[in-house]
């Protein structure tokens, strides 16, 4: 049982860098619309256009790991019962 | 006689003619170029975004850049951040309030230290700026380029006319405009630095 726990924080913790990497590696805030600069070619006044999107952020990535943390904790907490119920 | 009805009406032509020299640019946009980006950078967190919701009107003589005379408005539902929980607190009634302050405005109250050359013109702006309901003046440098005839190109031929575009950057504090004055500061920047570019076009009738 806590085999499954360990695979599954490490799969998860991989999964949420992967994300975050794939995603532009943001190291602000999580985004959840897209800025894109744009030139008005008569007035040369640059612009910023918005469009939904989901760029990860530190706060995603960190609440990620703190996930993986707490099921690596969980498989940790289950192998130490099963010891003392083995042991008794 | 004659003589004094010449000079009277060439007086009044002269009048005219010089008030026919001021042209009203309109600001509001339905391009949604005009924009003012503002930018706050706190040791923690450093705040980026933009608004597009500009009106106003502005009365230029590109003969005359000192008399301009006018207000710009900005909608505060109109600013933008690329977090939408971030830009639901900045609207919210803990900040700028925009359900109480709907608009963010700059009226311009004196030109000085005027600098032509050619269509663009240097100028520094004073004028009572409005944020949060509380109004204080302000000076900014401001750069403005007279285009005439160039409302065709951005219209693609359906309005003939002139464009004003502006181009300002200032620095303002919030707690001047009772934005949570010292808190926060860590995270939210008491210096927020102000980017507006603009556009007024004046249609020819």
């Amino acid at each position: 049982m806590k085999r499954f726990f360990y695979i599954l924080a490490v799969v998860s913790a991989l999964a949420i860098i992967g994300t975050w990497v794939a995603l532009g590696s943001n190291t602000g805030w999580t985004k959840t619309k897209v800025a894109t600069v744009q030139v008005d070619p008569v007035t040369e006044i640059e612009f910023t256009e918005y469009r939904e999107g989901f760029v990860p952020g530190i706060d995603f990535l960190g609440a990620g790991l703190v996930g993986s943390v707490v099921i690596f904790g969980v498989g940790f907490l289950l192998s130490k019962l099963t010891t003392k119920k083995t042991k008794l | 006689m004659t003589k004094r009805i010449l000079t009277t009406l060439s007086a009044v032509a002269a009048l005219a003619s010089a008030h026919a020299a001021d042209t009203t640019f309109d600001f509001k946009d339905p391009k949604g170029v005009n924009n003012v980006v503002f930018k706050l950078d706190a040791p923690l967190e450093s705040i980026n975004g933009t608004a597009n919701g500009v009106s106003g009107t502005i009365t230029f003589d590109p003969e005359n850049p000192g008399a301009a005379k006018g207000k710009i408005v900005v909608q505060t539902s109109s600013l933008t951040v690329t977090n939408s929980v971030m830009q639901e607190h900045l609207q919210g009634p803990e900040w700028l309030n925009a359900a109480k302050n709907p608009e963010i405005t700059f009226e311009i109250t004196k030109i000085s230290d005027v600098e032509k050359d050619g269509a663009k013109t240097e100028v520094d702006v004073t004028g009572n700026f409005t944020l949060n309901g509380i109004t204080k003046e302000i000076k900014a440098d401001a750069k403005v380029t007279y285009l005439p005839g160039k409302l065709g190109d951005r219209t693609g031929g359906k309005l003939q006319g002139d464009l004003l575009v502006i181009r300002s950057e200032f620095e303002i504090k919030r707690s001047d405009f009772g934005i949570k004055p010292g808190e926060y500061a860590d995270k939210v920047s008491e210096t927020i630095e102000l980017h507006l570019s603009i556009a007024g076009s004046a249609p020819k009738k």
